[in-house]
């Protein structure tokens, strides 16, 4: 498709994918630098005359957020995303090692059992979160463990640990062997081939299951929803739904909260994107 | 992922570690590094994946209501009896199975064109695929409070805002109170967090293919079109099993794209909704998780499907 014709239609495709997969993102951040009259105005306004901090205010400014239509959230918004990043980093650490661990013995170590133990895990992965959420719940209030950080952490691990575990086979599957073989002729012990010779070759993998892990867990939602009830664990993801319910038209407000709660998951994506995209790709076998 | 819950993939066949010959002092180090390693695997899958599992089960065939002053009893399938049975598990269904197909049309369709556009390198490649990824990465939740404002039901909502410009429509929509277009509207949300990944997945179909095939096919006379119909879409059946068994198990689970949007209104609850609302508001355990184990049955078997589809295909 070297004709004329086929690099237009080329063009357009990108430009459409560009706008399509940005487009709704663009309004989100207009809609959040707007006033409440610009967005209840008829018809449209689309782009704002001029930028107004209103919404942002609301959420990041204890003295400013008092005057406006839906008054200050400072304190719990603060809270929520400070929930959201903690809880998302400690799964994260504990998923990671988990994974990284058990990626290397099951693709590198001969084991009585391995095969075994691998089915199994591949066979959880068929079983859906909300298939266990009900029983998990029970679980968690008999253990007292409702509303904290580390019964958060425990359900991730539930719904997330699988999938890590058996993308992480994967691509330890995948990697040379020779560095390893060669430091074990050197006299290396296994674990310490492990740790001076794998490790380090396994630097891109880890990148891209840590982005991966850390997209899931920050965007987790039905989980806190029932595991997180106040501000002792509530995450960024349900304190944003409470506020759909109780601001319903105050767009500006709830769209920086959006923006606000976009900003981490965005970073990760825009710089581990490539790591990001191997990982997946792998997956697809 | 989103609900970037994670969006599961799954990968049919199981590696086997290379035999070499190792003394046997080695092999025993071996052994016992690797349950070291695997162990702490097992109990977290053991204690927060099998027993949840088997406690559910029970669960499911137990009448158990919280606060109905009714002691749990052993009550057999009769559950799942009264669940397939319900109209509101009927209508749930219907409007899952609306999200299912328009999903899986839209993300199969989306994700071939967009692999096929980005096959190619070109300048900006990098940034295009950094863009392309961003709405995968955003929490459901969050997208869906983007995409709000263009939904609203009065004539500065900014669909109704530029359909009545457009003169398509003469007064304001209420866009999301008729189940149609309710539904079309969140399949629409949810897709656009599920297309990147289905564009990837199709992509690395397309890197598979030998590039020599296409090219001794053109060298016999083969047009792009032919070349097309008759090389790629043949060999991306791999691709699109892993793509439509993606595609399946999150769209069958969606939820958080109609909680913010729609809340639990009548007209667009799925069948996971229905989940949520009989075991955590009306606190009916055994019905939620009867309905939650009818449905991870659902997915499965659609999972197998797909699967044994490709399998057949291959011989």
């Amino acid at each position: 498709m070297t004709s004329r014709l086929g690099r237009l239609l080329r063009g357009a495709g990108i430009l459409a994918i560009l706008a399509w997969s940005l487009g709704p993102i663009l309004i989100g951040v207009l809609t959040s630098i707007s006033t409440q009259a610009e967005v209840q105005a008829t018809p449209a306004v689309w782009i704002p005359k001029s930028i107004s901090w209103d919404g942002y205010r609301a959420l990041v400014d204890s003295h400013a957020g008092a005057g406006l239509p839906g008054g200050t959230e400072t304190a719990a918004f603060g809270r929520a995303m400070l929930n959201s990043g903690l809880v998302t980093l400690e799964s994260t650490a504990v998923i990671l090692v988990l994974s990284v661990f058990s990626g290397y013995a099951f693709s590198r170590l001969r084991f009585r059992g391995r095969i075994v133990v691998l089915a199994v895990i591949l066979a959880t992965l068929t079983i859906p979160v909300f298939a266990l959420v009900a029983p998990l719940f029970r679980m968690m209030a008999g253990l007292r463990l409702i509303d904290t950080q580390l019964g958060l952490v425990l359900i991730y691990l539930s719904a997330e640990a699988p999938l890590a575990i058996w993308l992480f086979y994967n691509y330890s599957r995948e990697m040379p062997r020779e560095p390893e073989e060669a430091a074990l002729m050197d006299g290396c012990t296994r674990l310490g081939a492990f740790v001076r010779v794998v490790l380090p070759q396994m630097g891109s993998g880890i990148a891209a299951l840590t982005a991966i892990l850390l997209l899931a867990t920050w965007g987790q939602f039905l989980i806190p929803l029932l595991f997180a009830p106040t501000l002792n664990s509530k995450p960024v993801t349900v304190l944003i739904t409470e506020f759909v319910g109780k601001y319903t038209t105050n767009y500006p407000l709830l769209a920086a909260a959006g923006v606000l709660a976009m900003l981490p998951p965005a970073v990760v994506a825009i710089f581990l994107n490539r790591h990001i995209r191997g990982m997946l790709s792998g997956w697809s076998g | 992922m989103p609900g970037v819950d994670l969006k599961r993939g799954v990968d049919p066949g199981l590696g086997e570690a290379r035999d070499s010959a190792t003394p046997n002092v080695i092999r025993h180090e071996e052994s016992r590094l690797g349950w070291f390693l695997v162990l702490p695997v097992l109990i977290v899958v053991a204690v927060l994946v099998l027993y949840p599992l088997g406690f559910g089960f029970s669960m499911s065939l137990r009448s158990i209501i919280f606060g109905s002053g009714i002691p749990d009893h052993f009550v057999g399938l009769r559950n799942y009896q009264d669940v397939v049975t319900s109209s509101s598990t009927t209508a749930a269904a219907v409007h899952t199975a609306g999200y299912l197909i328009g999903a899986l049309v839209l993300e199969v369709a989306a994700g071939l064109g967009i692999a096929l556009l980005l096959n190619r390198s070109f300048k900006g490649r990098g940034l295009v695929f950094a863009v392309l990824i961003l709405p995968w990465a955003l929490p459901s939740v969050v997208s869906a409070i983007l995409w709000q404002r263009l939904f609203a039901p009065n004539a500065s909502g900014l669909l109704n805002s530029l359909l009545l410009d457009l003169h398509v429509i003469s007064a304001p929509h209420v866009w999301l109170a008729s189940t149609t277009s309710a539904i079309f509207l969140i399949t629409l949300l949810h897709v656009w967090g599920v297309i990147p990944l289905t564009s990837l997945i199709f992509l690395s179909g397309l890197q598979s293919i030998p590039d020599d095939l296409l090219a001794a096919s053109a060298v016999d006379g083969a047009t792009p079109f032919r070349q097309f119909r008759h090389i790629t879409l043949p060999l991306l059946r791999p691709a699109l099993a892993v793509a439509l068994t993606t595609g399946t198990v999150v769209a069958l689970a969606i939820f958080d794209e109609i909680y913010v949007l729609n809340g639990a209104a009548l007209n667009t609850r799925s069948v996971m909704m229905q989940v949520y609302l009989t075991t955590f508001q009306d606190l009916d355990f055994g019905h939620g998780t009867a309905l939650a184990f009818l449905l991870t049955g659902v997915t499965t078997v659609f999972g197998i499907v797909y699967i044994r589809g490709l399998r057949r295909v291959e011989h």
